[in-house]
């Protein structure tokens, strides 16, 4: 890059390697066994020449000096003086250059790459464009990795693990809010008046264009029941028999556990909120639930308890993953 | 004639007297030097011993003196009792080997060079995260520590694999310098005893005899004939005899002291060991060599400077985003491992071994072609050598007399002085030549050695001194059987040579039957020869020898002499028959027979000939930009006629003494600016200041050197490095050792070669052929082209390595490649690919171009970096990101959604992340799409390092121009890099731990428009270069 500072004779050369071959003429002048270059060349080579010199050592001066910063310098003199050819390589007021370069060079150069990238951006945008042509944005192109679903419960609250006091209602003040909080889009009202009621037992099969919006089935609150936070509205917490919904992912028994309720009763999630239509055209679309209601387990100690979904299509024994049609938490309630 | 011709050296026979004297004028000076350097050496204290040597005296003390001194007795040597006390405390009689560095520090150094300690702190800072994290959540995952151990293991296997390729290397010459132990015939106990070398101690009687190897420097005590090769100590390829006279203050003068290693060519002697092991001269000489520090390679400096040019980078980067990633609010904890990832991305982990690799395949290469390569890195220095210093002895020359110029029938002719012989073109019908025949064939005591009649003529031993070899072998080549020659002309009587004569005479029989004459036959100096002639021959007729004849013998005479040749002169005598017939008792003594009045009938001159591979050798140097220098020990006469003769100092060139005699001015008045060439000698390089030096150095473009010292040696070296050349030594002799260690690279020759010598050297010419250091500069030149391209390409994806990381810094994007993949491919798929590179054929005739200059033809520069970093590597990061995106926006994720979801998507607990569609992932889900999105990525880069290979083959030629099929090794390494890839995702894509997965095949493609795309813009950028060269876009776009 600094190498354009240098005088040179004009580039007369339409090919080849001539030209190359007299650069390093010019630079290894000293060494060579034919000295026919003129002397007034000569001359003018040598100073070119200390001039490189002069930036290389600078270069080298800036990196030990980097180097060495953190490690003391040997006099305060030797220091100035090195400040000083690191500031006249950033900014020399004499042959006003920066960098070892001049104003014009460093136009140049932004031009150049603004350009270059320029059009870099507009091979990417070109790309991208083409990307999003080839894939449709009502269903991905591939969705295999997301069949067998995954399966979460509510309420979630950064972990798995439910640790309460019944009798403190500060322990589990938090879950009866995210609760309600997530149930606001099952509220029987909004339900009524988004969604249809569709047959259930059945997928609910809407044919027609890809592009058409599609209907979503209801899920009303109150088919939770005693889990809808209607009736109870600590879900149960205050009793120590905490309700959790099982949500599947878009698209159960244990002897510490005396007795769940399921609601709904069939504790099923129904065909009819099948298949999903995606996010563009099936609005409002909410996923079905599954309450548990364990109403009787043991006080005082880590109850793990894992769901599994069973069922046509579902996978729920992928060992690296843990979500894959089951879900796995404990249930630690103290009274 | 004596007076008339002091600068003929080389007139000389086989006489005593005057090599000693034009020895004694220089010959103090000669060796000052190497006096001085033992004093300095004494100011190491660790060599404080040598100091004591310094005055060797034992050369003029008398027999009893000596006997005193050592405590011994010349008849009966010392007791068995003794020799053991005195080697047990002097130790054995071997040269120290040089320090070897212990294999466990070489080892760890391999394991702390380079780019390990930044490997190093990244594998340390990956177990202190985990410290962190497992000290905050005893659950942590352990791939941090997982991350440490890989990158702990690529540091030590990377390191034993150059430890490796070092030992191998090293070992071809462990194996080198096994000699068979050496035996000496000693006297001990009175009783003669052979004894292996290395247990003789001072004061033990040796013997020795032509064809060993003098054991020990001794001091001889009786000689017959002895004769020793000092050449390997002094550069002299002429034999010097001994004596037990104390001839000369210095020792390494007087002709009473043999030294360690010399051998004896002929005679016999006795000789009391003086001094054993390393307090020999020759011990001291190598213990100099040692002494001098090796300087580091040029390619070693330029590695070390592209590493620092990436570490520099990488470190930059990496405390950069480390800021940001702290000032953005990420957890100080993942900022380290973004650190990390960033260290890993700029570092190119394969790189090293690459270029280790590279040169070692160039070291078989060179092996092939007969250059051993002692040391890796010398492969290139060679390329790069701008100032070739050449011994004469043995590396220019062959090493043995022969003849090369006849002058009979007034003319000269020329004998050919090729190694074998074949084409002697000169007049042989005269009868004048018929005659010099007869008499070069008989007056000659050297003999084949028995038992070689399969060999070559020219490679058959010879028991005989040199001269006397040249004249068998020249006359065997001509005329067929001389030991048939010489049976039909028996030899009646001889008188040998000797030094008071200077002539060497013998009387045969003729082998015509009806001529009962004898034939007397002389040979000798020819000043002496003529002196006794009253008639010289011509075309065959005897003529009186009046003052014209005379003339014209003194103009051949100088002229020859002036060639730096040695001469002897030949004449007859046909005894008449009457006089002295067939029973005739000759007696040497007496002399019963006429010694004068002979016919004179020519000369013949000898020399020790050029190779004759080195005109075209040193030719081609020159055209290479690279400036041979002669330095040799030998006298300026013959070094100056060697150097006109192998174009060392070229036909038109004149030294300033040549200016002076043509313009017969004094040399004061010559213009030193008109002169070319130089020759100096040791005397007037022992009064010039380093800056004298210097000027000498770049004024004159051909030199000379003669006469000079080892330590003279050094010092010419050191001043060609002062003017930033790379300097390239060879040699043969002891005496070029620590010339040889100095030098940026030495070259020792592996037949004639010295074992102080190959030791000191980093390569050896194994044929002795100088021709072989240009296939080496020819090599280095290309490697370090070849290196070029390899870093190159390296270091072109290691940005699209590295914005990965700084994306998903900054815009919080799902990690596109994870570190074990950036492994994977600096590693895995570009190692081939970048070795083949080294394989590629160099784009111009490399050896046109003028040698590079060290400080500024940098292997790695700002052009290189830039355009790697900033233009190929960006295309190919882009590019790899289009795969990315596609493989995401396939499977639900648009990149808008990607945007600053890395929080969400890292979180282990989420597992109903929403993307584009509403479809909901789970954690392992995420992963799994995430381990996809590292192989597009892998993929992407794979397939656009495919197109930079491509563009890589050259810097300047197009693709089209320089072959696309012409390197084969080149597809090897495309077709690896797709195997490896294939391998990579549906071999091993099941396996979790290494995070590939089984990717589809259509997104092998997407980025094949990209790559098609860097083949072009490279394309462009060449054309441009060859378009406009000088142009701004030349001098910033041509690495």
């Amino acid at each position: 890059m600094r190498r354009q500072l240098r005088s040179r004779r004009a580039p007369a050369f339409p090919y080849g390697y001539r030209y190359r071959l007299d650069d390093q003429d010019e630079v290894n002048q000293n060494y060579l066994a034919d000295e026919e270059e003129e002397a007034e060349e000569e001359a003018r080579v040598m100073v070119v020449h200390d001039l490189e010199e002069e930036e290389e050592e600078e270069e080298k001066e800036e990196e030990e000096k980097e180097e060495e910063e953190g490690q003391g310098q040997p006099t305060s003199n030797a220091l100035w003086q090195k400040l000083q050819t690191v500031n006249e390589y950033l900014w020399d007021p004499e042959k006003r250059m920066s960098l070892a370069r001049t104003g014009q060079s460093w136009s140049l150069i932004l031009v150049i790459y603004f350009f270059f990238y320029a059009s870099l951006a507009a091979v990417i945008t070109l790309c991208m464009y083409t990307l999003f042509l080839t894939i449709s944005p009502y269903m991905p192109t591939f969705t295999e990795r997301v069949k067998p679903p995954g399966v979460m419960i509510r309420p979630f609250a950064h972990s798995l693990n439910f640790n309460f006091n019944v009798s403190e209602p500060d322990t589990w003040q938090h879950y009866v809010i995210s609760l309600n909080g997530f149930l606001q889009g099952y509220n029987d009202s909004l339900q009524e008046e988004m969604n249809v009621d569709c047959p259930p037992g059945q997928y609910f099969i809407q044919d027609g264009n890809e592009d058409e919006d599609k209907k979503a089935c209801q899920f009303k609150r109150s088919f939770l029941k005693n889990c809808s936070g209607l009736e109870d509205p600590t879900f149960g917490y205050s009793t120590g028999q905490p309700c959790i919904l099982l949500k599947m992912n878009r698209r159960g028994d244990e002897n510490d556990i005396r007795s769940i309720n399921y609601y709904p009763e069939s504790a099923s999630f129904d065909l009819r909120y099948y298949p999903y239509y995606g996010k563009l055209t099936h609005v409002n679309y909410t996923s079905p639930l599954v309450a548990m209601h364990f109403t009787d387990v043991v006080k005082n100690q880590a109850v793990p308890v894992q769901c599994q979904l069973k069922g046509k299509g579902i996978i729920n024994d992928v060992i690296n993953d843990r979500f894959v049609g089951r879900v796995i938490f404990t249930l630690n309630i103290e009274t | 004639m004596a007076q008339k011709t002091p600068e003929i050296y080389s007139v000389e026979l086989s006489g005593t007297e005057d090599v000693g004297k034009t020895d004694t004028g220089d010959g103090k000076e000669k060796y000052r030097g190497l006096k001085d350097k033992r004093l300095e050496l004494k100011k190491n204290h660790q060599k404080e011993e040598l100091k004591k040597e310094v005055d060797l005296e034992d050369h003029k003390l008398s027999i009893k003196e000596l006997e005193r001194k050592y405590g011994t007795n010349i008849v009966t040597g010392l007791s068995s009792t003794q020799a053991a006390e005195l080697l047990a405390r002097n130790g054995p009689n071997a040269l120290t080997p040089p320090k070897e560095t212990p294999e466990i520090v070489k080892f760890l150094k391999q394991m702390v060079g380079g780019f390990s300690i930044l490997l190093w702190i990244g594998a340390i800072l990956c177990w202190i995260a985990y410290g962190i994290q497992y000290f905050n959540d005893k659950s942590s995952s352990l791939d941090s520590v997982y991350l440490g151990c890989v990158l702990a293991l690529v540091v030590i296997l990377t390191g034993i694999f150059a430890y490796y390729q070092e030992a191998k290397s090293t070992n071809i010459m462990a194996s080198f310098s096994k000699m068979i132990p050496q035996q000496a015939l000693v006297i001990r106990d009175s009783e003669k005893k052979t004894v292996p070398a290395e247990q003789l101690v001072v004061g033990d009687i040796v013997e020795i005899k032509g064809g060993d190897k003098i054991p020990a420097d001794i001091r001889l005590l009786s000689t017959q004939g002895c004769k020793v090769d000092n050449s390997s100590l002094t550069g002299e390829s002429e034999p010097q005899s001994r004596s037990c006279e104390f001839t000369h203050d210095n020792p390494l003068e007087t002709k009473n002291i043999g030294f360690y290693s010399t051998t004896c060519l002929e005679g016999t002697a006795t000789g009391m060991v003086i001094n054993t092991g390393d307090r020999t001269i020759i011990g001291q000489i190598a213990s100099l060599a040692s002494g001098v520090g090796h300087e580091k390679t040029p390619i070693a400096i330029e590695i070390e400077h592209f590493v620092h040019i990436v570490a520099g980078v990488a470190v930059s980067i990496g405390i950069l985003f480390f800021i940001i990633a702290v000032s953005m609010k990420y957890y100080v904890l993942d900022s380290i491992i973004f650190l990390i990832g960033i260290i890993v991305a700029n570092v190119p982990e394969g790189l090293l071994a690459t270029v280790t690799v590279t040169l070692s395949l160039t070291a078989k290469r060179m092996a092939k072609k007969n250059c051993l390569v002692k040391n890796l890195e010398a492969v290139e220095t060679l390329g790069s050598t701008s100032i070739i210093c050449s011994d004469k002895t043995g590396t220019l020359t062959q090493n043995r007399m022969t003849v090369a110029h006849l002058w009979f029938d007034n003319q000269i002719f020329v004998a050919d002085t090729s190694e074998d012989h074949s084409n002697q073109v000169f007049d042989q019908s005269s009868g004048t030549w018929a005659s010099l025949s007869k008499i070069i064939t008989l007056c000659n005591r050297a003999e084949f050695r028995p038992g070689q009649e399969s060999v070559p003529i020219m490679k058959k031993v010879v028991v005989g001194d040199a001269s006397e070899t040249a004249l068998l072998k020249f006359s065997e080549v001509i005329l067929g059987d001389v030991m048939e020659i010489r049976k039909r002309n028996r030899k009646v009587a001889e008188i040998p040579f000797n030094s008071t004569n200077k002539f060497q005479l013998s009387i045969h029989e003729t082998d015509d039957p009806s001529d009962k004459r004898f034939l007397m036959v002389m040979k000798g100096a020819p000043e002496r020869v003529l002196e006794k002639c009253s008639t010289i021959m011509v075309n065959g007729q005897e003529q009186p020898l009046d003052d014209s004849t005379a003339e014209a013998f003194h103009t051949a005479y100088m002229e020859l002499g002036g060639l730096g040749e040695r001469v002897l002169g030949f004449c007859h005598l046909y005894l008449p028959a009457d006089k002295f017939p067939e029973t005739y008792s000759f007696d040497v003594d007496t002399v019963n027979f006429p010694t004068s009045n002979l016919c004179f009938v020519g000369l013949l001159s000898m020399i020790d000939p050029p190779r004759s591979t080195v005109p075209d050798a040193v030719t081609k140097c020159r055209s290479a930009g690279i400036k041979v220098i002669m330095v040799t020990g030998d006298h300026p006469i013959t070094a100056k006629a060697i150097a006109k003769s192998v174009g060392i100092i070229s036909a038109n060139s004149e030294t300033v003494e040549d200016i002076a005699k043509r313009l017969n001015i004094p040399v004061e008045q010559v213009s030193k600016r008109d002169a070319k060439a130089a020759v100096v000698t040791g005397m007037e390089l022992k009064d010039m200041s380093p800056e004298q030096l210097d000027e000498l150095l770049t004024d004159y473009s051909e030199i000379v050197f003669a006469r000079t010292s080892p330590q003279q040696k050094l010092i010419i070296v050191e001043g060609c490095q002062r003017q930033d050349a790379v300097v390239a030594v060879t040699g043969d002799g002891v005496n070029d050792s620590p010339a040889l260690k100095k030098a940026d690279i030495g070259i020792a020759m592996g037949i004639a070669g010295s074992d102080a010598a190959k030791n000191a050297a980093d390569m050896v010419l194994l044929d002795d052929n100088f021709a072989s250091i240009v296939t080496g500069v020819e090599e280095g030149r290309l490697i370090f082209d070849n290196l070029k391209k390899t870093i190159a390409y390296t270091l072109t994806k290691n940005i699209a390595e590295l914005c990965p990381f700084l994306i998903y810094i900054i815009a919080g994007l799902p990690l596109p490649i994870g570190t074990i993949t950036i492994l994977f491919i600096d590693l895995g798929t570009d190692i081939i690919p970048s070795i083949a590179l080294a394989y590629e054929k160099a784009e111009s005739d490399i050896m046109n171009r003028k040698p590079r200059h060290k400080k500024k033809d940098r292997l790695v520069n700002a052009p290189l970096a830039i355009y790697s970093y900033l233009h190929i590597g960006l295309m190919q990061a882009l590019g790899a990101f289009v795969v990315y995106f596609t493989v995401y926006a396939q499977e639900g994720f648009r990149p808008s959604a990607l945007i600053n979801l890395r929080v969400e998507w890292e979180k282990d607990s989420v597992n109903d992340l929403e993307d584009s569609y509403g479809q909901e992932w789970t954690q392992y889900q995420r992963k799994y799409l995430e381990w996809t999105g590292y192989t597009a990525f892998f993929v992407g880069i794979m397939i656009q390092q495919i197109a930079d290979l491509i563009i890589r083959k050259t810097r300047r030629n197009s693709i089209f121009q320089q072959g696309l099929f012409r390197n084969k090794v080149i597809w090897v390494g495309i077709a690896s890099q797709i195997i490896i890839a294939l391998i990579l995702s549906y071999g091993l894509g099941s396996v979790s731990a290494l995070n590939f997965t089984m990717l589809r095949p259509q997104y092998w493609f997407v980025a094949v428009p990209h790559a098609i795309l860097i083949w072009v813009y490279d394309e462009v950028r060449k054309l441009f270069i060859r378009l406009y060269p000088g142009s701004w876009w030349d001098k910033n776009m041509y690495y």
